[in-house]
């Protein structure tokens, strides 16, 4: 089964024209221990070259554990976390390392949105210059026009236009969320950076949030980069996923196939993870347990990173750093991967 | 709330203080021209005599010698004018019958306060409770001028420093501890004893120009912090640029923490203007200062008691009027706590 639909999907991703394109970025924070002559230092790899596509009209979803890269990746891209090497391209223009003028139009194609909605909202502005903003910076609209369009972006994203002056502090996190994503809608951007946009919510929230963000794609063809470390929603909206550990990709496959044959060890110990709601098939399910600890980012890995946790470990094949095996949709950077099925 | 209303009040009484007490009318028609011989008190105040004696020229030619109510009547019975509402002056001790029923200034131990000198006369026989309106002019214009200084400067140095780190911060660091060593007291005393004439702008923009550490130290403490909160980040992945940022989205969160320092600025300001008077420093006499009010008080504490009482109580209730105001004005510019109280 999954051999057919990836099958169908292949040709599709491949037609699609990268609007995206990440080309081994690294992004290293330097850090210093201890005493100035006694102390040690080094880097922190928060991401640590990883490598991706996103075609016009997909959502790619990037998941991992806490501290793995995934929100570091997205603001690398934006350079609001400058990245350390690597190229982003963006529709073929290459936009790593631009600032300030340089960048400003391309800014206007990616937009993002942030994952605390309490604190990514000016409290001090209200809900109408909050959105208002970037089309006053874009000068795309003034006066009564902007207070228009501001008004026709709140209807796009379920909010009541009456509230224009309401201040973020009278809303729930679901709305402000709402205001987020009219904010970032605003320039009519191609690609939206999606950073954990459900997860400081509740659940109930999330399925109207994610449902929107569906609905807003269909309309306006938008492109999706969704961050998230809950797998369930990612599989909801995704056509493609990866999977990050320390700082790279450790697979990347369409979602269905992903979600039923999982190549990598420690995406299938992920998957394993996610509760059944049937008790009885909670009980028989099989699940991965890892052992100990992600290790610290800060250190370089001779060998695979994920060696030390790694059920199957073979300490002869797994010396050298596991490339993407590529050339096929389903990709995972494992030596002993189950590629039977590829 | 009662702060506020306080300094309301005091700004009134500054802005009306020569409609309040004086001895020169408000309006008066002279030889059929309209004049306003009452603005001669705010060139005064301001320090610019010149200005002052011209608003007089007309009244200098025809020797009125700062007496207006006879000579009015006696050049022109045509005249009229409107008066304050005491007749007394700041700067001189009036004589008898200037107005008329009205007696001499009494001075030293007998002035005490009576019907004619509400608050008492001091040793020269000047009027206390005219020094003591026209005072709160200085007071005011060197708490907000000195501060209005400092502020302009404390932001600046601090979001710089807060906002862009790194070796700007290093270097704007540095140079608020150096300023933060200057005595204020004694860099005021060494400019004056280089500068010949000093008057009270010297002396604000001094305050001004070492009082500003507090509010760059706050702003750039606060800048440090709302740079780092998301909506910064969102604003800037936005396109916005860093003046928008700074300005728009940065100060506009960090403004109520730092009008804290300011009104405390406004206090300290209009303290160490009164310290200086009382020193003899300050703006020279007969330039009226409730510090200069009090100094004179000072050896005469036991006789002359209102010398001391009213200025004193002037200055105590003014500075904690400010201190106060700084917390109400955080208060009320905080969209959060507006929705609850």
């Amino acid at each position: 089964m999954t051999l057919e639909m990836k099958e169908e999907i292949v040709p599709a991703v491949a037609a699609t024209r990268p609007l995206l394109e990440v080309r081994d970025m690294k992004v290293h924070f330097p850090f210093r221990r201890g005493g100035w002559f006694t102390g040690e230092s080094g880097f922190v790899r928060a991401v640590d070259g990883i490598s991706f596509t996103l075609g016009e009209g997909e959502t790619l979803g990037l998941v991992g554990e806490s501290g793995c890269g995934k929100s570091t990746t997205a603001k690398a891209i934006l350079n609001l976390t400058p990245p350390t090497s690597g190229e982003v391209y963006i529709d073929g223009h290459r936009i790593d390392g631009l600032t300030g003028s340089a960048m400003r139009p391309y800014r206007r194609d990616v937009q993002m949105i942030f994952q605390d909605p309490f604190a990514s909202l000016n409290p001090r502005m209200t809900v109408g210059s909050t959105i208002g903003e970037p089309i006053k910076i874009y000068r795309l609209a003034r006066g009564v026009d902007r207070k228009l369009e501001v008004m026709r972006l709140m209807e796009l994203v379920g909010l009541n236009p009456r509230y224009i002056n309401r201040y973020p502090h009278e809303f729930s996190g679901g709305q402000r969320q709402r205001i987020g994503i009219a904010r970032a809608l605003a320039v009519r951007p191609r690609l939206i950076l999606c950073d954990e946009p459900v997860s400081a919510l509740d659940v109930s929230i999330q399925a109207q949030v994610v449902n929107l963000l569906m609905d807003l794609q269909q309309k306006l063809g938008l492109s999706y980069l969704f961050i998230a470390h809950d797998l369930s929603v990612v599989r909801h909206i995704s056509t493609r996923v990866g999977v990050m550990y320390l700082g790279r990709i450790v697979e990347m496959a369409p979602a269905e196939a992903l979600y039923e044959s999982p190549q990598h060890p420690y995406t299938q110990a992920l998957l394993s993870a996610i509760p059944v709601p049937d008790p009885a098939l909670e009980r028989t399910r099989r699940r991965v347990v890892l052992q100990g600890e992600v290790p610290s980012p800060d250190k370089e890995y001779p060998g695979c990173p994920f060696a030390d946790r790694c059920p199957i470990v073979d300490d002869s094949l797994c010396r050298d750093h596991p490339p993407m095996l590529a050339g096929s949709a389903h990709k995972a950077a494992c030596f002993k991967a189950d590629t039977s099925s590829l | 709330m009662a702060a506020l209303s306080f300094v309301v009040f005091l700004s009134l009484v500054a802005l009306t203080a020569p409609m309040i007490v004086g001895t020169r009318p408000i309006v008066c028609k002279y030889k059929g021209e309209i004049y306003f011989p009452a603005t001669y008190y705010y060139w005064r105040i301001l320090g610019l005599n010149t200005q002052a004696y011209k608003t007089e020229a007309v009244f200098t030619n025809d020797k009125f010698r700062g007496v207006y109510p006879g000579n009015l009547k006696k050049n022109d019975p045509d005249s009229w004018a409107i008066w304050p509402l005491v007749y007394q002056d700041p700067y001189r001790p009036i004589e008898a019958d200037e107005w008329p029923g009205q007696p001499e200034s009494p001075s030293g131990i007998e002035g005490a306060p009576n019907k004619y000198n509400l608050l008492g006369t001091n040793d020269d026989g000047v009027d206390v409770f005219a020094q003591m309106v026209h005072a709160t002019q200085i007071s005011l214009l060197v708490g907000f001028v000195s501060m209005g200084i400092a502020a302009l400067i404390g932001v600046i140095v601090g979001a710089l420093a807060g906002f862009y780190g790194g070796w700007i911060d290093v270097i704007l660091s540095r140079v608020i501890e150096v300023v933060m060593c200057l005595p204020t007291l004694i860099l005021i005393l060494a400019v004056r004893s280089i500068l010949d004439d000093i008057t009270i702008w010297h002396l604000m923009v001094l305050i001004g120009a070492t009082g500003w550490t507090g509010i760059a130290r706050l702003t750039r403490a606060e800048f440090m912090k709302i740079r780092e909160i998301e909506y910064v980040s969102a604003a800037r992945s936005l396109g916005a640029g860093q003046m928008r940022l700074m300005f728009v989205h940065i100060l506009r969160n960090a403004l109520a923490p730092i009008l804290v320092p300011i009104s405390f600025g406004i206090a300290s300001a209009i303290l160490t203007e009164g310290a200086l008077s009382f020193l003899g420093f300050g703006a020279p006499p007969p330039n009226p200062s409730w510090g200069t009010l009090l100094s004179e008080g000072r050896t005469r504490i036991q006789t002359m008691w209102w010398l001391v009482v009213y200025p004193g109580m002037a200055i105590f209730s003014t500075v904690l009027a400010y201190n106060l105001i700084g917390e109400g004005v955080q208060e009320a510019t905080d969209p959060r706590t507006r929705e609850t109280s």
